[in-house]
Protein backbone atom coordinates (compact mmCIF):
# COMPACT_ATOMS: atom_id res chain seq x y z
CA UNK A 1 0.00 0.00 0.00
CA UNK A 2 3.06 2.54 0.74
CA UNK A 3 5.27 3.66 -2.15
CA UNK A 4 8.93 2.55 -1.76
CA UNK A 5 10.72 5.77 -0.02
CA UNK A 6 12.07 8.07 -2.09
CA UNK A 7 13.60 11.57 -1.23
CA UNK A 8 11.60 14.53 -1.79
CA UNK A 9 13.18 18.10 -3.09
CA UNK A 10 11.23 20.98 -3.17
CA UNK A 11 13.43 23.99 -5.04
CA UNK A 12 11.80 27.46 -5.29
CA UNK A 13 12.92 28.37 -8.63
CA UNK A 14 13.49 26.67 -12.15
CA UNK A 15 17.49 27.09 -12.40
CA UNK A 16 17.16 25.22 -9.06
CA UNK A 17 14.92 22.39 -10.15
CA UNK A 18 17.09 22.18 -13.24
CA UNK A 19 20.02 21.86 -11.08
CA UNK A 20 18.25 19.26 -8.44
CA UNK A 21 17.79 16.69 -11.32
CA UNK A 22 21.17 17.04 -12.99
CA UNK A 23 23.17 16.14 -9.57
CA UNK A 24 24.44 12.86 -9.81
CA UNK A 25 23.29 11.03 -6.61
CA UNK A 26 20.77 8.20 -8.20
CA UNK A 27 17.57 8.30 -10.16
CA UNK A 28 15.90 11.12 -9.77
CA UNK A 29 12.33 12.31 -11.56
CA UNK A 30 10.51 15.57 -11.85
CA UNK A 31 7.02 15.43 -10.39
CA UNK A 32 3.99 18.04 -10.91
CA UNK A 33 0.56 16.44 -9.85
CA UNK A 34 1.88 12.87 -9.48
CA UNK A 35 -1.12 11.86 -11.24
CA UNK A 36 0.83 10.03 -13.70
CA UNK A 37 3.86 9.32 -11.82
CA UNK A 38 2.95 8.36 -8.53
CA UNK A 39 0.74 5.71 -10.11
CA UNK A 40 3.60 4.51 -12.15
CA UNK A 41 6.09 4.50 -8.96
CA UNK A 42 3.24 2.08 -7.21
CA UNK A 43 3.00 -0.06 -10.18
CA UNK A 44 7.13 -0.34 -9.99
CA UNK A 45 7.43 0.59 -13.29
CA UNK A 46 9.77 3.64 -12.30
CA UNK A 47 11.78 3.41 -9.15
CA UNK A 48 13.35 6.57 -8.45
CA UNK A 49 15.37 7.51 -5.87
CA UNK A 50 14.68 11.33 -5.79
CA UNK A 51 11.42 13.29 -6.72
CA UNK A 52 11.72 16.55 -7.73
CA UNK A 53 8.64 18.24 -6.96
CA UNK A 54 7.84 21.86 -9.23
CA UNK A 55 4.64 23.02 -6.32
CA UNK A 56 7.14 25.30 -4.60
CA UNK A 57 8.28 27.09 -7.78
CA UNK A 58 6.72 30.21 -8.11
CA UNK A 59 4.07 31.74 -10.76
CA UNK A 60 4.32 28.20 -12.95
CA UNK A 61 0.49 27.75 -12.95
CA UNK A 62 -0.12 31.25 -14.32
CA UNK A 63 -2.77 31.60 -17.18
CA UNK A 64 -2.78 34.53 -18.82
CA UNK A 65 -2.41 36.55 -22.44
CA UNK A 66 0.78 37.98 -24.14
CA UNK A 67 0.66 39.77 -27.29
CA UNK A 68 -2.61 37.81 -27.93
CA UNK A 69 -1.33 34.65 -27.05
CA UNK A 70 -2.39 32.69 -24.68
CA UNK A 71 0.28 31.38 -22.06
CA UNK A 72 -0.17 28.67 -20.16
CA UNK A 73 2.45 28.32 -17.02
CA UNK A 74 3.28 24.35 -16.63
CA UNK A 75 1.89 23.37 -13.29
CA UNK A 76 -1.81 24.58 -14.51
CA UNK A 77 -4.12 22.21 -13.88
CA UNK A 78 -6.38 21.02 -16.00
CA UNK A 79 -9.11 22.01 -13.51
CA UNK A 80 -7.78 25.78 -13.20
CA UNK A 81 -7.78 26.02 -17.42
CA UNK A 82 -11.52 24.34 -17.97
CA UNK A 83 -12.61 27.15 -15.31
CA UNK A 84 -10.39 29.89 -17.01
CA UNK A 85 -12.62 32.64 -18.23
CA UNK A 86 -9.52 33.58 -20.63
CA UNK A 87 -9.17 29.96 -22.31
CA UNK A 88 -13.40 29.14 -22.71
CA UNK A 89 -13.56 33.00 -24.85
CA UNK A 90 -10.24 33.12 -26.00
CA UNK A 91 -9.28 28.84 -26.42
CA UNK A 92 -13.09 27.21 -26.46
CA UNK A 93 -11.36 24.05 -28.44
CA UNK A 94 -8.40 23.85 -25.70
CA UNK A 95 -11.03 24.42 -22.59
CA UNK A 96 -13.21 21.63 -24.17
CA UNK A 97 -10.40 19.15 -24.84
CA UNK A 98 -8.91 19.96 -21.00
CA UNK A 99 -12.23 19.22 -19.63
CA UNK A 100 -12.27 15.71 -20.72
CA UNK A 101 -9.26 14.41 -18.92
CA UNK A 102 -10.18 11.86 -17.26
CA UNK A 103 -12.37 12.45 -14.19
CA UNK A 104 -12.87 15.47 -11.60
CA UNK A 105 -10.37 14.41 -9.03
CA UNK A 106 -7.46 13.56 -11.69
CA UNK A 107 -8.38 17.40 -13.36
CA UNK A 108 -7.41 19.15 -10.08
CA UNK A 109 -4.28 17.71 -9.41
CA UNK A 110 -3.20 16.91 -13.35
CA UNK A 111 -1.34 19.95 -14.99
CA UNK A 112 -0.82 20.19 -18.47
CA UNK A 113 3.21 20.43 -18.52
CA UNK A 114 2.76 16.87 -17.30
CA UNK A 115 -0.11 15.78 -19.35
CA UNK A 116 2.74 16.40 -22.89
CA UNK A 117 5.93 15.82 -20.99
CA UNK A 118 3.99 12.39 -19.76
CA UNK A 119 3.73 11.86 -23.90
CA UNK A 120 0.52 10.07 -23.76
CA UNK A 121 -0.36 8.75 -27.86
CA UNK A 122 -4.47 8.95 -26.07
CA UNK A 123 -3.69 12.39 -24.17
CA UNK A 124 -6.63 14.58 -24.52
CA UNK A 125 -5.70 18.11 -24.48
CA UNK A 126 -2.66 17.14 -27.16
CA UNK A 127 -4.67 17.05 -30.07
CA UNK A 128 -6.17 20.37 -29.35
CA UNK A 129 -3.04 21.58 -28.94
CA UNK A 130 -1.43 20.40 -32.35
CA UNK A 131 -4.66 22.11 -33.90
CA UNK A 132 -3.88 25.63 -32.28
CA UNK A 133 -0.29 25.70 -33.14
CA UNK A 134 0.98 25.50 -30.31
CA UNK A 135 4.54 25.70 -28.86
CA UNK A 136 6.16 24.48 -25.45
CA UNK A 137 9.10 26.23 -23.98
CA UNK A 138 11.19 24.45 -22.42
CA UNK A 139 13.95 25.15 -20.19
CA UNK A 140 17.13 23.31 -19.16
CA UNK A 141 20.75 23.29 -18.17
CA UNK A 142 21.58 25.32 -21.38
CA UNK A 143 19.22 27.83 -21.15
CA UNK A 144 15.90 27.93 -22.99
CA UNK A 145 14.21 26.71 -26.23
CA UNK A 146 10.94 26.93 -27.91
CA UNK A 147 9.55 23.27 -29.59
CA UNK A 148 6.37 23.56 -31.72
CA UNK A 149 3.94 20.86 -30.34
CA UNK A 150 3.83 18.94 -33.67
CA UNK A 151 7.82 18.49 -33.40
CA UNK A 152 7.44 17.99 -29.33
CA UNK A 153 6.10 13.53 -29.27
CA UNK A 154 9.41 12.05 -30.60
CA UNK A 155 7.93 8.21 -29.36
CA UNK A 156 5.82 6.43 -27.66
CA UNK A 157 5.84 7.88 -24.30
CA UNK A 158 8.88 9.91 -25.48
CA UNK A 159 9.16 13.37 -25.45
CA UNK A 160 11.66 15.63 -27.19
CA UNK A 161 13.06 16.88 -23.81
CA UNK A 162 16.35 16.01 -22.66
CA UNK A 163 18.08 15.29 -19.32
CA UNK A 164 17.44 17.93 -16.50
CA UNK A 165 15.14 19.62 -19.21
CA UNK A 166 11.73 21.27 -17.97
CA UNK A 167 8.45 22.36 -19.84
CA UNK A 168 7.88 25.49 -18.16
CA UNK A 169 5.06 26.88 -20.16
CA UNK A 170 2.57 26.58 -23.47
CA UNK A 171 2.10 29.11 -25.65
CA UNK A 172 -1.55 29.04 -28.08
CA UNK A 173 -1.80 31.81 -30.72
CA UNK A 174 -4.68 33.44 -30.83
CA UNK A 175 -7.90 30.87 -32.41
CA UNK A 176 -8.30 32.05 -35.92
CA UNK A 177 -11.32 34.75 -36.54
CA UNK A 178 -14.48 32.88 -37.67
CA UNK A 179 -13.18 28.84 -36.28
CA UNK A 180 -15.35 26.13 -35.32
CA UNK A 181 -13.63 23.93 -33.38
CA UNK A 182 -14.29 21.07 -31.31
CA UNK A 183 -12.53 17.95 -29.42
CA UNK A 184 -14.41 14.60 -29.24
CA UNK A 185 -13.25 11.17 -27.52
CA UNK A 186 -14.18 7.64 -27.43
CA UNK A 187 -13.99 5.42 -24.50
CA UNK A 188 -14.54 2.34 -25.58
CA UNK A 189 -14.45 0.71 -21.83
CA UNK A 190 -15.51 3.55 -19.08
CA UNK A 191 -15.46 6.69 -18.43
CA UNK A 192 -12.05 6.99 -16.34
CA UNK A 193 -10.52 5.19 -19.37
CA UNK A 194 -8.02 6.79 -21.36
CA UNK A 195 -10.01 7.46 -24.55
CA UNK A 196 -9.34 4.98 -27.31
CA UNK A 197 -9.55 7.50 -29.92
CA UNK A 198 -9.30 11.24 -29.55
CA UNK A 199 -10.11 13.96 -32.39
CA UNK A 200 -9.72 18.06 -32.60
CA UNK A 201 -10.63 19.58 -35.29
CA UNK A 202 -10.96 23.53 -36.04
CA UNK A 203 -12.07 24.94 -39.34
CA UNK A 204 -12.13 28.23 -40.63
CA UNK A 205 -15.37 28.17 -43.65
CA UNK A 206 -15.79 31.06 -46.30
CA UNK A 207 -19.01 32.92 -47.38
CA UNK A 208 -19.41 29.94 -49.74
CA UNK A 209 -18.91 27.29 -47.59
CA UNK A 210 -14.98 26.23 -47.95
CA UNK A 211 -12.59 25.27 -45.89
CA UNK A 212 -10.19 28.30 -46.00
CA UNK A 213 -8.12 26.62 -42.92
CA UNK A 214 -8.55 23.35 -41.48
CA UNK A 215 -6.92 21.89 -38.64
CA UNK A 216 -7.44 18.04 -38.01
CA UNK A 217 -5.22 16.06 -35.04
CA UNK A 218 -5.79 12.59 -33.34
CA UNK A 219 -4.75 10.98 -30.11
CA UNK A 220 -4.22 7.43 -30.04
CA UNK A 221 -4.42 6.90 -33.11
CA UNK A 222 -0.30 6.68 -33.82
CA UNK A 223 1.94 5.71 -30.91
CA UNK A 224 2.48 9.68 -30.32
CA UNK A 225 -0.42 12.69 -30.58
CA UNK A 226 -0.31 13.32 -34.45
CA UNK A 227 -1.95 16.01 -37.25
CA UNK A 228 -3.88 14.59 -39.89
CA UNK A 229 -2.16 16.47 -42.28
CA UNK A 230 -2.87 14.32 -45.84
CA UNK A 231 -6.73 14.35 -44.34
CA UNK A 232 -6.29 18.08 -43.76
CA UNK A 233 -5.07 18.59 -47.32
CA UNK A 234 -8.08 16.82 -49.32
CA UNK A 235 -10.84 19.35 -47.19
CA UNK A 236 -8.61 22.65 -48.13
CA UNK A 237 -10.58 24.64 -50.72
CA UNK A 238 -13.36 21.99 -50.51
CA UNK A 239 -16.58 22.42 -48.87
CA UNK A 240 -17.67 20.03 -46.03
CA UNK A 241 -20.20 17.86 -48.38
CA UNK A 242 -21.08 14.05 -46.88
CA UNK A 243 -18.74 12.78 -49.58
CA UNK A 244 -15.69 15.30 -48.68
CA UNK A 245 -16.00 14.47 -44.87
CA UNK A 246 -16.23 10.72 -45.96
CA UNK A 247 -13.24 11.17 -47.95
CA UNK A 248 -10.97 12.27 -45.46
CA UNK A 249 -12.24 10.43 -42.47
CA UNK A 250 -10.92 7.47 -45.05
CA UNK A 251 -7.90 9.56 -45.53
CA UNK A 252 -7.14 10.10 -41.59
CA UNK A 253 -7.61 6.30 -40.87
CA UNK A 254 -5.74 5.37 -44.14
CA UNK A 255 -2.43 7.28 -42.94
CA UNK A 256 -2.69 6.47 -38.80
CA UNK A 257 -0.08 4.35 -37.35
CA UNK A 258 -2.51 2.58 -34.58
CA UNK A 259 -1.53 0.47 -31.93
CA UNK A 260 -3.38 -2.66 -30.66
CA UNK A 261 -3.83 -2.50 -26.65
CA UNK A 262 -6.51 -3.92 -24.37
CA UNK A 263 -8.78 -1.06 -25.43
CA UNK A 264 -8.96 -2.06 -28.79
CA UNK A 265 -7.15 -3.36 -31.88
CA UNK A 266 -4.85 -1.29 -34.75
CA UNK A 267 -8.06 -2.19 -37.10
CA UNK A 268 -10.41 -1.27 -34.73
CA UNK A 269 -9.02 1.45 -34.04
CA UNK A 270 -8.84 2.99 -37.63
CA UNK A 271 -12.65 2.04 -37.85
CA UNK A 272 -12.81 4.27 -35.19
CA UNK A 273 -10.98 6.98 -36.69
CA UNK A 274 -13.33 6.24 -39.80
CA UNK A 275 -16.19 7.15 -37.87
CA UNK A 276 -15.25 9.67 -35.43
CA UNK A 277 -13.51 12.57 -37.82
CA UNK A 278 -16.47 12.29 -40.02
CA UNK A 279 -19.15 12.74 -37.04
CA UNK A 280 -16.96 15.52 -35.61
CA UNK A 281 -16.39 17.14 -39.12
CA UNK A 282 -19.85 17.01 -39.84
CA UNK A 283 -21.27 18.42 -36.10
CA UNK A 284 -18.61 21.39 -36.80
CA UNK A 285 -20.41 21.68 -40.55
CA UNK A 286 -23.86 21.71 -39.22
CA UNK A 287 -23.24 24.10 -36.08
CA UNK A 288 -24.20 20.66 -33.88
CA UNK A 289 -21.22 20.96 -31.19
CA UNK B 1 9.50 16.67 6.50
CA UNK B 2 6.79 18.95 8.42
CA UNK B 3 3.58 20.29 7.22
CA UNK B 4 1.25 22.40 8.12
CA UNK B 5 -2.07 22.84 6.55
CA UNK B 6 -5.73 22.79 7.77
CA UNK B 7 -7.87 19.66 7.83
CA UNK B 8 -11.62 19.49 8.24
CA UNK B 9 -11.50 23.48 9.30
CA UNK B 10 -8.68 22.82 12.12
CA UNK B 11 -5.26 23.88 11.93
CA UNK B 12 -2.76 20.60 11.76
CA UNK B 13 0.48 20.65 11.96
CA UNK B 14 2.45 17.03 11.57
CA UNK B 15 6.16 15.17 10.54
CA UNK B 16 5.75 12.84 7.13
CA UNK B 17 7.93 10.63 5.68
CA UNK B 18 9.00 12.28 2.19
CA UNK B 19 6.95 9.01 0.27
CA UNK B 20 3.78 9.28 1.96
CA UNK B 21 0.75 10.10 -0.20
CA UNK B 22 -2.38 12.41 1.51
CA UNK B 23 -3.62 9.11 2.16
CA UNK B 24 -0.96 7.62 4.40
CA UNK B 25 -1.10 11.16 6.05
CA UNK B 26 -4.76 10.67 6.87
CA UNK B 27 -4.85 6.94 7.81
CA UNK B 28 -1.66 6.14 9.12
CA UNK B 29 -0.39 9.88 10.24
CA UNK B 30 -3.48 10.97 11.64
CA UNK B 31 -6.19 8.00 12.79
CA UNK B 32 -8.61 9.05 9.95
CA UNK B 33 -10.44 5.65 8.86
CA UNK B 34 -12.67 7.37 6.43
CA UNK B 35 -11.05 7.51 3.52
CA UNK B 36 -10.16 4.00 2.23
CA UNK B 37 -8.13 2.39 0.13
CA UNK B 38 -9.11 1.48 -3.37
CA UNK B 39 -7.14 0.64 -6.69
CA UNK B 40 -3.96 3.01 -5.37
CA UNK B 41 -3.73 4.45 -8.91
CA UNK B 42 -6.78 7.17 -9.00
CA UNK B 43 -9.14 4.92 -10.81
CA UNK B 44 -12.09 4.00 -8.60
CA UNK B 45 -12.55 7.49 -6.09
CA UNK B 46 -12.91 5.59 -2.76
CA UNK B 47 -10.40 7.61 -1.29
CA UNK B 48 -11.41 11.39 -2.48
CA UNK B 49 -11.52 13.93 -0.74
CA UNK B 50 -11.62 18.05 -1.28
CA UNK B 51 -8.23 20.00 -0.91
CA UNK B 52 -9.29 23.70 -1.56
CA UNK B 53 -13.19 22.51 -1.95
CA UNK B 54 -11.86 20.35 -4.95
CA UNK B 55 -11.81 16.56 -5.48
CA UNK B 56 -8.44 15.30 -4.98
CA UNK B 57 -7.12 11.43 -5.25
CA UNK B 58 -5.41 10.94 -1.27
CA UNK B 59 -3.34 7.75 -3.00
CA UNK B 60 -2.00 9.67 -5.71
CA UNK B 61 -0.84 13.36 -4.11
CA UNK B 62 1.99 13.55 -2.24
CA UNK B 63 1.70 14.73 1.59
CA UNK B 64 3.87 17.44 0.72
CA UNK B 65 1.38 19.04 -1.96
CA UNK B 66 -1.03 19.40 0.13
CA UNK B 67 1.35 21.92 2.19
CA UNK B 68 -0.72 24.93 3.18
CA UNK B 69 -3.96 23.80 1.87
CA UNK B 70 -7.25 23.08 3.37
CA UNK B 71 -8.83 19.26 3.64
CA UNK B 72 -11.90 17.94 3.93
CA UNK B 73 -12.46 14.37 4.86
CA UNK B 74 -15.74 12.59 5.58
CA UNK B 75 -15.03 13.10 8.88
CA UNK B 76 -15.26 16.93 7.95
CA UNK B 77 -18.68 16.78 6.57
CA UNK B 78 -20.47 16.41 9.85
CA UNK B 79 -20.40 20.10 11.51
CA UNK B 80 -21.12 20.72 15.23
CA UNK B 81 -23.20 17.05 15.76
CA UNK B 82 -25.34 18.09 12.32
CA UNK B 83 -24.47 15.44 9.50
CA UNK B 84 -24.23 17.66 6.08
CA UNK B 85 -27.47 17.40 4.11
CA UNK B 86 -25.41 14.81 1.67
CA UNK B 87 -25.50 12.49 4.39
CA UNK B 88 -28.58 12.61 5.68
CA UNK B 89 -29.88 11.64 1.87
CA UNK B 90 -27.54 9.22 1.57
CA UNK B 91 -28.78 7.79 4.83
CA UNK B 92 -32.72 8.22 4.32
CA UNK B 93 -32.13 6.69 0.49
CA UNK B 94 -30.08 3.72 1.60
CA UNK B 95 -27.76 5.47 -1.12
CA UNK B 96 -24.68 2.59 0.02
CA UNK B 97 -24.70 -0.80 -0.02
CA UNK B 98 -21.43 -2.34 0.89
CA UNK B 99 -20.12 1.56 1.97
CA UNK B 100 -16.67 0.81 0.95
CA UNK B 101 -17.07 3.95 -2.06
CA UNK B 102 -19.40 5.73 -0.20
CA UNK B 103 -17.36 8.34 1.82
CA UNK B 104 -15.26 9.13 -1.80
CA UNK B 105 -18.72 9.41 -3.47
CA UNK B 106 -19.69 11.79 -0.97
CA UNK B 107 -17.22 13.87 -0.89
CA UNK B 108 -16.97 13.87 -4.78
CA UNK B 109 -20.97 15.08 -4.71
CA UNK B 110 -20.01 17.59 -2.36
CA UNK B 111 -17.23 19.17 -4.58
CA UNK B 112 -19.82 19.23 -7.14
CA UNK B 113 -22.26 20.94 -4.87
CA UNK B 114 -19.89 23.66 -3.55
CA UNK B 115 -19.46 24.73 -6.78
CA UNK B 116 -23.16 24.03 -8.49
CA UNK B 117 -25.76 24.22 -6.23
CA UNK B 118 -28.46 23.04 -8.41
CA UNK B 119 -27.10 20.52 -10.63
CA UNK B 120 -28.81 18.17 -13.20
CA UNK B 121 -29.19 14.56 -13.23
CA UNK B 122 -26.10 14.80 -15.99
CA UNK B 123 -24.02 16.96 -14.07
CA UNK B 124 -24.32 15.00 -10.82
CA UNK B 125 -23.10 11.87 -13.47
CA UNK B 126 -20.55 13.78 -14.84
CA UNK B 127 -19.22 14.56 -11.24
CA UNK B 128 -19.29 11.00 -9.82
CA UNK B 129 -17.64 9.71 -13.07
CA UNK B 130 -14.19 8.91 -11.69
CA UNK B 131 -15.81 7.33 -8.31
CA UNK B 132 -16.52 3.06 -9.21
CA UNK B 133 -19.33 1.37 -6.76
CA UNK B 134 -18.80 -1.95 -7.60
CA UNK B 135 -21.99 -2.87 -5.83
CA UNK B 136 -23.04 -1.07 -8.65
CA UNK B 137 -26.11 0.76 -6.97
CA UNK B 138 -25.39 3.83 -8.99
CA UNK B 139 -29.50 4.98 -8.95
CA UNK B 140 -29.88 5.95 -5.46
CA UNK B 141 -26.51 7.10 -4.81
CA UNK B 142 -27.71 9.90 -7.73
CA UNK B 143 -30.94 10.07 -6.57
CA UNK B 144 -29.22 10.97 -2.57
CA UNK B 145 -27.30 13.94 -4.40
CA UNK B 146 -29.77 15.66 -6.25
CA UNK B 147 -32.18 15.46 -2.80
CA UNK B 148 -29.13 16.97 -0.96
CA UNK B 149 -28.86 19.72 -3.74
CA UNK B 150 -32.58 20.25 -3.22
CA UNK B 151 -32.67 20.27 0.42
CA UNK B 152 -30.66 23.15 0.79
Amino acid sequence: MRLPPFRLVEPESLPEAIDALGRLDGEARLVAGGTALVAMIRLGLVKPDRLVSLHRVPALNEIRVEGGSLSLGAMATHGDIERSRIVRDGWPLLAGSVRRVATPAIRTSGTIGGNLAYAEAASDPAPALLCLDAEVRVVGPSGERVVPVTRFFRGFYEAALEPGEIVGAIRVPPTPTGARGGYTKYTSRSAEDKPLLGVAALVVLDSSGRCADVRLALGGAAPTPIRAEAAERSLRGETLSDAAVRAAAETAAQHADPLSDLMGSADYRREMIRVWVRRLLVSLRDGSR
Amino acid sequence: MSLAFTLNGKPCTTEVPDHWTVLDLLRDGLGLMGTKYGCGEGVCGTCTVLADDRPIRACLVLAAHVRGRALVTVEGLEVDGRLDPLQTAFAERGASQCGYCTPGIMLAAKALLLENSAPTEHEVREALSGNLCRCTGYTKIIEAVLAAAGSR
